[in-house]
């Protein structure tokens, strides 16, 4: 049975959910945050929201939302790792964040494992060595907007400005990129601002006047990806969406939960975290009601928290599956009797009052 | 809880019916009219209206990866969504799952299929479909340009190995039928040929695009499933494909073959831009191949956006875009390509389009064999459906909208020669006994006992349109859902799917092959029923054998 604490101190699970129902009922902008969950759960907390005139956001959504600011603006030639791995015979690595933000992505394009492939990085960052067959062009992070900017004139064949990185340097690799047969950009959007990410996905677009290219971005944690596609079929937004007048309002910088709470627009904050026992992020806040993965009270923090299950581990579940870029059914590994964020959404929902709005 | 539909003409096509009567249910099923002096438990007068089954639309992409990242790629149009829906969850979305159910509800639709899932993206589609209320709803599952088949074909496998894949594939996804689309084009997109017709060749595979599309014509006909290969031809969209139709319609050779779309295929090169209507050469073609059905694929005229996993016509159409922005995915199988689109009545290309359609609804005779489509959204959204109707069924109206066309592009067709005016139970064929047949739904799409209890009850308006967008009454499975146009009432309907017969041994290969290829298991692509949040989401429907 899932465990439940009030101002740190254990409470019964009715309890706990009996009075974050009121929490949300009696809040004029609720926020729910974090939303590391899988499908059921987002789908559970989307369908909440409405009820109570939530906002909607995630606490990867910084990253998801430079991706989706250059799709809607200009789109993008997308291609998923594993066709990656399969077709690629040049691959463009840029930005020095990957490997941290997907540790399994060498297995995901089969790196190291021999061939004929091109690897080229990009400002793999200051103290990167290359391996062997892969070539570097620019250091750190900082480079990246010029270089991205020279690269794509010199494959247009249009003079560049002076980036700090050799003009012959700029020009093999614009040689090497077009003499590709299907080549594969692969950034992070830690590392890169939208423009940056526009102007990388220009280079994309550009090699296909001749050859095939195609790329993608290291999808953010916490199944953000899949929680943004259950967001958009529901209300046809991504995150950063509020319910406030009744139907769903998107707004990048309006429904920036993290923002929200540091002025103090919100005043009750449900923080979903099912993937790892992550706390907000901030400090000073109004009250959280915490949905994690935790058998024990977190520190200082929530003013009522709820134990959940891990996808995946306490229970099966869909997400996102980064390889394949698809959802995915997963099967719980070690099923236990946690509740599942679904579960316990629906039982804050139902415990709601009869309010009409 | 029986219920009775009193007084209404009833044009049931089906069973030969257009006549004044009652109809009869008791809970989710059509009765026969109990014997005299039976009370109903509730009466709706149905004087003075038209009472049909329930509409079924054979395609429309209204789920899945593509649908959505549309969404996700055109935020600035969901606040110009058409009518909001008031009751069910999210109702005041413009452009969701759940305004999707309502909105074909309120038309007297009452089951819908999304033709164009790819395996890996079968969940996800289930999942939307799974929040799509009141309707039924049903996928189509992509081959042609996945490795597995092509590599059969290589290997030359023969044919019962490719029906064991047909087979599994279905089970895996919960599809109600195969679709290919631009058989071998997005595979020879990889490898960078930007254009491919049905006698070429897949690199690297070695086998051709007609090749493909025989041998899944064959194992879908030859594993039972009722609905035949539905198949989107090459060339989408260019000057002179009608070849490629005729082609394609030539191949058929008496087994069933469902064209989509044919529309996008009715074009030639004559006149002075060199683009032309061919819809009537086409339209003799199908008039004279029996086994054969198409949907028309109607143009009209508006914003909307093209979503298609013919990533070789997507990649080809990214300049053209409407707004300025596109995406195209590649990946396992066909990919997919979102290329928003506006449909310009000024335009010569998209007028000649429009009439096109048009042509082939009104020169194609059997209205058993030709179905009601917009392609939605790709010609236009489904809500321009009763537009369409009144088009079919009003030369006026027909020559209302002609007059305000280019000349030029009107020369270039012949539709201002065309007098058939549809009839009331001719678009009660097409749009509802018809569809269930090609489906093998033999349990919807007339009203005879027995039936499920899907039953629209219109208003008879001399404005078709009118008559057609606000159904008076709509019943699915029994329920009362709509009145006067108005969802009154919100349920959550079920995917249908089929499961033909296979031999074990492909579960087993398939697990291989997922491990060589994916390093994954095969269970990553399935799609379990508790995954969808909703009590018996699917509907599992006979196969011939």
């Amino acid at each position: 049975m899932a465990r439940a604490w009030i101002g740190g101190k254990p409470v019964a699970l009715e309890r706990a959910l009996a009075e974050a129902a009121e929490l949300l009922a009696a809040s004029r902008c609720p926020l729910i945050t974090g939303l590391g969950t899988d499908i059921a759960g987002a789908r559970a907390a989307i369908g909440l929201a409405e009820r109570i005139g939530a906002v909607i956001d995630h606490v990867n959504a910084d990253a998801l939302l430079r991706d989706l600011a250059v799709l809607r603006e200009a789109g993008m030639m997308l291609v998923t790792p594993n066709e990656a791995r399969l077709r690629a015979d040049t691959l463009l690595l840029v930005g020095p964040s990957l490997e941290t933000d997907a540790p399994e992505l060498a297995d995901w394009l089969g790196l190291g494992t021999g061939g004929e492939r091109a690897i080229v990085r990009l400002c793999p960052g200051r103290g990167a060595r290359p391996t062997e067959g892969e070539t570097h062009v620019g250091r750190g992070a900082d480079q990246l907007p010029s270089l991205l900017a020279a690269l794509r004139a010199g494959i247009a064949g249009r003079p560049a400005g002076k980036t700090g990185i050799s003009a012959k340097a700029i020009a093999n690799l614009a040689t090497r990129l077009k003499a590709a047969r299907y080549g594969v950009a692969v950034w992070s959007a830690r590392d890169l601002d939208p423009l940056a990410i526009e102007m990388l996905c220009g280079i994309v677009a550009d090699l296909n006047t001749k050859t095939r290219f195609s790329g993608f971005s290291i999808a953010p944690g916490d199944n953000a990806v899949g929680v943004l596609q259950a967001c958009g079929w529901m209300t046809g937004f991504p995150l950063r969406t509020g319910f406030g007048r009744g139907y769903p309002e998107h707004d990048p910088w309006r429904f920036d939960g993290a923002r929200m709470v540091a002025a103090r627009e919100t005043d009750c904050v449900l923080w979903i975290s099912a993937f790892r026992a992550a706390s907000p992020p901030w400090g000073e806040g109004p009250p959280v009601i915490a949905l994690i993965t935790s058998d024990a009270a977190l520190g200082s923090g929530p003013a009522i928290q709820i134990e959940v299950g891990r996808p995946g581990v306490d229970h099966d579940g869909v997400q996102h599956h980064p390889p394949l870029g698809t959802l995915v059914a997963v099967e719980a590994t070690r099923p236990s009797d946690a509740m599942s964020v679904a579960d316990v959404v629906a039982k804050i929902s139902a415990a709601l009052p009869e309010v009409a709005r | 809880m029986r219920t009775r539909i009193a007084g209404g003409r009833v044009i049931d096509p089906a069973h030969g019916r257009d006549a004044v009567g009652d109809v009869w249910i008791s809970d989710r099923h059509i009765i026969e009219p109990p014997a005299g002096g039976t009370v109903a438990d509730a009466t709706y007068d149905a004087t003075g209206k038209i009472v049909m089954a329930g509409a079924i639309d054979v395609h429309s992409h209204i789920a899945g990866w593509n649908v959505n990242t549309a969404r996700l790629l055109l935020p600035e149009f969901h606040r110009a969504a058409a009518p909001r829906p008031a009751a069910p969850p999210l109702s005041a979305a413009g452009w969701s799952t759940f305004a999707t159910g309502c909105l074909y509800a309120q038309m007297g639709f009452t089951t819908v299929v999304e033709p164009a899932v790819l395996p890996h993206y079968a969940l996800h589609a289930h999942l939307e479909l799974a929040d799509i209320p009141i309707i039924d709803k049903a996928t189509l599952a992509v081959l042609g340009n996945d490795d597995f088949l092509l590599g059969l074909m290589r290997d030359s496998a023969g044919a019962a190995a490719i029906r064991d894949y047909v087979a599994w594939t279905l089970d895996a996804t919960r599809s109600l039928g195969i679709k290919v689309v631009n058989a071998g084009g997005s595979i020879a997109l990889k490898e960078n040929v930007r254009q491919f017709s049905f006698d070429d060749v897949v690199p690297h595979y070695g086998v051709s695009s007609r090749a493909i599309v025989k041998a899944l014509q064959r194992a879908a006909h030859e594993a039972g499933v009722p609905h035949p290969l539905h198949v989107h031809c090459n060339n989408l969209g260019m000057a002179g494909n009608v070849e490629s139709a005729l082609a394609t319609i030539a191949a058929a050779e008496g087994l069933p073959l469902h064209l989509a779309h044919l529309q996008f295929y009715g074009y030639g090169k004559e006149g002075p831009r060199g683009f032309s209507s061919a819809a009537a050469r086409l339209a003799e073609a199908v008039n004279g191949a029996t086994g054969v059905t198409i949907d028309v694929g109607q143009v009209m005229f508006g914003q909307t956006v093209t979503i298609s996993l013919d990533t070789l016509r997507q990649f080809n159409a990214r300049h053209q875009a409407r707004p300025r922005k596109y995406v195209l995915l590649e990946t396992e199988g066909n990919g997919a390509g979102i290329v928003p689109y506006e449909y310009r009545a000024s335009d010569f290309y998209n007028a000649v389009q429009w009439a096109a359609g048009l042509e082939l609804f009104l020169l194609i005779n059997d209205p058993w064999r030709v179905f009601f489509t917009t392609d939605h959204p790709n010609g236009a959204p489904f809500t321009t459906y009763p537009d369409i109707i009144a088009l079919l069924m009003h030369r006026e109206v027909r020559a209302r909208a002609i007059a305000a066309l280019p000349p030029d592009a009107i020369a270039v067709t012949t539709l201002p020669s065309i007098a058939r005016e549809y009839s009331l139970t001719e678009i009660a064929t097409m749009t509802r006994a018809a569809p269930a047949r090609l489906l093998g739904l033999t349990d919807r799409g007339h009203l005879g006992p027995g039936a499920v209890a899907d039953v629209a009850v219109y208003a008879d308006e001399r404005d078709r349109a009118k008559m057609f967008r606000a159904a008076a009454l709509v019943f699915k499975d029994g329920e009362l859902v709509v009145r006067d146009g108005t969802v009154t009432q919100v349920r959550w309907g079920r995917a249908l799917t089929v499961r033909p017969e296979r031999d074990r041994a492909i579960d087993h290969r398939m697990t291989r092959y997922y491990e060589d290829r994916f390093g994954l298991a095969d269970a990553y692509l399935k799609v379990p029923e508790h995954a969808l949040g909703r009590p018996q989401p699917f509907g599992l429907v006979p196969c011939a054998r």
